[in-house]
């Protein structure tokens, strides 16, 4: 016999979020009512079969990018902008040119500014002597650096020669010493040589002396013989 | 980064014309809405159409998302909205007329769901799908669109309701009223196999 409490509780079964009192109820009653169960069982058997779907690719399509590219390419106006600014570096050149070209010059001054090509006479005279100015100013300036390098080169050579002198001065006092050193050395071979030069010198005397003596003694044998 | 910050950091490149941006936007929900298409309409080209139709909104509509609600339920209202806009076309081409209207009529009663697959589709998979499809072709579009925001997409039925415009408890109803529905046709099945 079919529950009449059936639709309500399986209705609520499903709902997102059940009061744990709401939900003990329910459990209760489809522990007791075999027909509520039963439902139940059906109700979750058809959903356990729906979710055996299995995700599909997708077929190949452009996504829409066609579209996306053709609105935003038409529709943004940064194209001619970018166009304008990219004359910019060539017509400050062509200034620049003009300038150098027409030998332009603006001068402000307290009637306002004033626009001359090729220079202005006026101008020219006044760079002159500026000029003449800076040159007087540079050749002293260049004077008093000269003699500042002179006296700087000057002190450095006094330097350096003292260095060298007495450099020079020690290295002579230890060849000096050095060639004592071998004099001294000299005079004592020297006096070794001579003293075996006398040596063998008093050798053979002696041997002289021995041989005559030999002599001697042997005229003497020969004498007695006769 | 989480999932809803990349969407709007998306959003927002599109807007300024990254079309890179628009095309990752379109590939993180294009398999969500063109299987949510097939579930509904039961056949491939009218999911693509739907798809297609659904972008094609999301597009024209972008600058309007505010970032107040999920990007996911945006666009899936905004599905739905086309899915009924695509039915009352049909309805209106259409001679036949419609079936009894049973649960009021906002247009999504008449939808066709018929079965007919691409032959590339792996054998395993048409059966099953099939099957699902089969299902839910007893139902109303109206029914069809709750089950699928419900068991396929997850939502709540108040979620489900503000994207149909109705109250969570009509939602709750025609959900119950749909699976009461699929019941029988799985008891069906099971007693002719």
């Amino acid at each position: 016999m079919p529950c009449p409490k059936t639709p309500h509780l399986l209705q609520e079964y499903f709902s997102d979020e059940l009061a744990p009192r709401t939900r003990d109820e329910l459990e209760k009653h489809l522990s007791e009512c075999p027909h509520c169960n039963a439902e139940l069982e059906a109700l979750l058997l058809a959903q356990q079969n729906l979710q055996q779907w299995q995700d599909q690719q997708v077929p190949h399509w452009d996504r829409g990018l066609a579209l996306f590219r053709q609105e935003h390419r038409v529709s943004r106006p940064t194209t001619g902008f970018w166009n304008l600014w990219q004359w910019l570096p060539s017509a400050a050149s062509l200034v620049m040119l003009c300038v150098l070209i027409f030998n332009l010059s603006i001068v402000s001054g307290e009637q306002g500014i004033s626009i001359s090509f090729a220079g202005s006479q006026s101008s020219s005279l006044d760079v002159q002597t500026q000029l003449a100015d800076f040159r007087q100013s540079q050749n002293a300036a260049m004077q008093a650096l000269v003699l500042r390098m002179e006296d700087r080169a000057d002190s450095n050579n006094v330097e350096l020669m003292q260095a060298v002198l007495e450099q020079t001065q020690q290295s002579t006092a230890e060849s000096f010493d050095q060639i004592y050193a071998y004099f001294e050395q000299q005079r004592l071979l020297d006096l070794q040589d001579m003293r075996s030069g006398y040596e063998q010198l008093v050798d053979s005397d002696y041997e002289t002396i021995r041989s005559l003596r030999q002599l001697v003694t042997f005229v003497g044998y020969q004498d007695d013989i006769r | 980064m989480s999932l809803i910050d990349e969407d709007q950091a998306l959003i927002a490149a599109a807007l300024n014309g990254s079309a890179y941006a628009w095309e990752k936007l379109v590939k993180r929900y294009e398999g969500k809405i063109y299987n949510h298409g097939l579930r509904l309409t039961g056949n491939t080209s009218d999911a693509m159409d739907l798809m297609q139709e659904v972008f094609l909104g999301v597009y024209r509509n972008l600058h309007r998302f505010r970032g107040d609600a999920k990007f996911s339920s945006w666009i899936f209202r905004i599905a739905h909205n086309k899915a009924v806009d695509m039915n009352r076309r049909r309805r209106l081409m259409s001679i036949q007329a419609s079936p009894s209207n049973q649960d009021g009529d906002d247009g999504l009663d008449s939808f066709p769901a018929e079965v007919r697959y691409e032959p590339d589709v792996k054998l395993g998979e048409q059966q099953l799908n099939g099957r699902v499809l089969k299902m839910l072709s007893e139902l109303t579009l109206e029914q069809r669109a709750i089950v699928e925001l419900k068991i396929f997409q997850s939502l709540t039925f108040e979620e489900i309701a503000e994207l149909q415009e109705l109250s969570a408890n009509t939602a709750k109803t025609r959900f119950y009223s749909a699976l009461k529905k699929l019941k029988v046709v799985s008891e069906k099945k099971h007693a002719l196999s």
